[in-house]
């Protein structure tokens, strides 16, 4: 019998050669995330908080330097063909970790809100029951939160890097899971907030199984998940092309719901009011570097051939028309100020969608440009939101805004620089941003979509200045807002974000040299 | 040796016999009226795959259906139907509404599927009793620890978010249930 012989023969298994050295700084992050959990365990109540946030800055800056040591080395395909270390893969990880750091300084803050961080004494608890408020009494803390969103992170880290549809989706898993939980775990608000991770883990685990099929159907076409095989059979098609077309549309629908594409989008404006804001801010940025970082890669790499090519780009070409309406209309109709920087995060990901259906190696170097000056800016923009406080937790409805500016003029200030940056207002970092997403476009042949970018922007600035224009030009109310005294570390948070927003505006030039550097290197 | 659908040995003929079982009691488990039943049937159903893949000498993954598909999910519904008090007789709510459209999506499904595996294996020859053995635990864990090391084990790290995340989202302290009653 050949089970019986195939058991008794002693193969010595040989170990995988592992460069653990590439995969650092994914493996510094899963491992801060693990340490973390025992320091939950081991570690008396009171300590936990400040031995976490600790942690987490560490690993995040640990793993920053692993990406620092790995720059200028060859781009290479590592850990048995999942994982490709190029200079996109770095760029984009490093983009990464910068953002999570000044996110994590945001997400850690407790001197705005009664010394109390923006998570829920104990999320078990039933909204407005007495064991709730007899666990904020006693100064409990969801402090599990960090290490979560360690893990987040680790899965980010992985995304944008994954070689081959398997390690995508379980980085694309180890990234979304953590956030679904934390989405729940807002202090105030308690039932939004349940709605919010409800629907953000019904709607992701939908779009999960979507990535799933797409990536079934993409190895029945090519007998291989690896990203570099996939586009071998593209370029030789040995079968007919049916099932790549429907992997790719599948493949595509997951992917898309993760970077909050219309018509994929829905989800985006309830999970970012729902959220805890200092996390929306974290997934709002982070999220969205991962997710466009690993579209890149499949279309580039797995689908870069120009008979696939032509005929996935019309149809992303289409969905960045209609992302770039929907966000910008649906804005322009919103009062609730978290709402509508979700609206506005669907527009951005509409221009970032037209640098990726380029193709070119420039309009790759305008989206990488993109990603980290947006990603800073609406972090920004998130931090201030949570300044703005009412006995209930944050005053997000805009007309409670009204004459800010005038009693709080560094708050509003500092978010009417995010504000006009994110209107495209020149002598900011967006403005570069776009300017060289539309430019890649033009170079590209695709006029068309810049002109629907042009006008969606035109749309855009009026709803951002409205908001500076509420803030600055209208008398204040006579029972405002309160603004709330951050602590050192969110003014530490908000003015690296004012300050990348301002200087990489006007000399951008470091910062765009990195980004065409990087873009060029993709290891396949 | 020649290769063809028309003369099938002994094996393919057990393979489409235990494939018609499978069906059968698929079938079953959607139109009978007793969920007992039901769930014993989907046992017979998975059980009768574990063994296909058996035929197919997929020898571990058949062991793997047996323990958690036939084992531990069965067992599951059976001691969720205990324990919910559901109806254990049979129950004429079973009967959905929606029985239509969910026959021509399930048709859909498995029509897609089988256009997929069609499509992706038409030109090829897998020899169930050939030299490599495929579905071996030795080849499946070399496949595994070789070539998915690094997939399979941040799968372990996001299985551990996933319980502290369980355990956030549902941990009561012994001192708030002293405060609420």
């Amino acid at each position: 019998m050949s089970i019986l012989a195939a058991s008794s023969t002693t193969a010595t298994f040989v170990a995988p050669h592992v460069e653990f050295g590439k995969l650092s700084p994914m493996l510094i992050a899963f491992g801060t995330a693990t340490l973390g959990i025992l320091v939950e365990a081991f570690a008396p109540r009171k300590q936990r908080y400040g031995i976490q946030v600790g942690l987490a800055l560490v690993g995040i800056a640990a793993s920053f330097a692993a990406v620092l040591a790995l720059a200028g080395t060859t781009a290479s395909v590592v850990a048995q063909g999942s994982v490709a270390v190029d200079g996109t893969t770095l760029f984009l990880q490093g983009t990464i970790l910068v953002i999570s750091f000044v996110a994590f300084l945001v997400i850690a803050e407790r001197k705005t809100d009664q010394n109390q961080d923006a998570f829920a004494a104990q999320g078990a608890s039933v909204p407005g029951s007495a064991a709730e408020r007899e666990t904020t009494r006693r100064g409990w803390q969801t402090t599990e939160v960090y290490p979560l969103l360690m893990f987040s992170v680790g899965g980010m880290l992985l995304f944008p890097a994954a070689n081959d549809l398997l390690t995508m989706f379980v980085a694309l898993e180890a990234l979304s899971l953590p956030l679904y939980l934390v989405c729940g775990l807002a202090r105030h608000r308690r039932l939004l907030s349940q709605e919010a991770a409800l629907k953000y883990f019904l709607l992701g685990a939908f779009s999960s199984a979507f990535f799933l099929y797409g990536a079934a159907m993409l190895y029945g076409y090519a007998g291989s998940v690896n990203l570099a095989v996939i586009a071998q059979h593209v370029a030789h098609p040995t079968a007919g092309s049916t099932l790549l077309y429907t992997g790719v549309a599948l493949l595509g629908m997951g992917l898309l719901f993760k970077v909050g594409a219309a018509p994929f989008h829905m989800w985006t404006p309830d999970v970012y009011q729902g959220a805890p804001t200092p996390v929306t801010g974290f997934m709002a940025a982070a999220t969205k570097i991962a997710a466009f970082g690993a579209l890149v890669r499949v279309l580039d790499v797995g689908l870069g051939v120009n008979s696939a090519e032509n005929v996935w780009r019309p149809v992303m070409q289409a969905v960045a028309i209609i992302t770039m309406i929907v966000g910008g209309v649906l804005a322009l109709t919103q009062r609730d100020i978290k709402r509508m920087l979700a609206y506005s995060a669907i527009l951005n990901a509409g221009y970032l969608l037209i640098g990726v259906t380029s193709t070119t190696a420039q309009a790759r170097a305008a989206v990488l440009f993109y990603l980290p000056v947006y990603g800073v800016a609406i972090i920004g923009a998130f931090a201030v939101v949570t300044l703005v406080r009412d006995a209930g937790g944050e005053a997000t409805d805009l007309s409670r805004w009204a004459g800010l500016g005038r009693r709080a003029p560094i708050p509003a200030a500092l978010l009417a620089v995010f504000l006009l940056a994110f209107a495209g207002i020149p002598f900011t970092s967006i403005f570069i941003g776009k300017f060289a997403i539309f430019q890649a476009a033009l170079a590209a042949g695709s006029p068309d979509l810049v002109i629907v970018a042009v006008l969606a922007s035109a749309l855009a600035a009026f709803f951002y200045l409205r908001v500076v224009v509420v803030m600055f030009f209208s008398d204040p109310l006579p029972q405002g807002p309160t603004i709330a005294h951050p602590s050192i570390a969110v003014k530490t948070a908000l003015a690296v974000a004012a300050f990348a927003t301002v200087a990489l505006g006007v000399a951008p030039s470091l910062l765009l040299h990195l980004a065409n550097n990087s873009a060029g290197i993709l290891a396949k | 040796m020649s290769h063809g659908y028309l003369s099938p040995t002994g094996l393919e003929i057990a393979f489409v016999l235990i494939g018609l079982v499978t069906l059968g009691s698929g079938l079953l488990v959607v139109t009978v009226k007793n969920l007992v039943h039901a769930a014993l049937w989907l046992l017979v159903c998975m059980g009768s795959i574990a063994v296909e893949y058996l035929l197919l000498t997929a020898e571990l993954l058949a062991w793997i259906q047996v323990l958690i598909y036939a084992g531990a999910i069965i067992v599951l519904f059976l001691f969720g139907l205990m324990l919910t008090r559901a109806p254990i007789g049979p129950t004429e709510e079973l009967n959905v509404r929606h029985r239509w459209p969910a026959l021509i999506v399930g048709l859909g499904a498995a029509g897609t599927l089988v256009t997929v595996i069609v499509q992706a294996y038409q030109h090829t020859w897998f020899d169930p009793r050939g030299a490599v053995p495929l579905g071996s635990g030795e080849a499946l864990g070399t496949q595994l620890f070789k070539y998915w090391v690094l997939p399979f084990e941040v799968l372990s790290v996001l299985l551990l978010a996933a319980l502290v995340g369980a355990i956030v989202l549902s941990r009561r302290g012994r001192d708030t249930e002293e405060a609420e009653a």
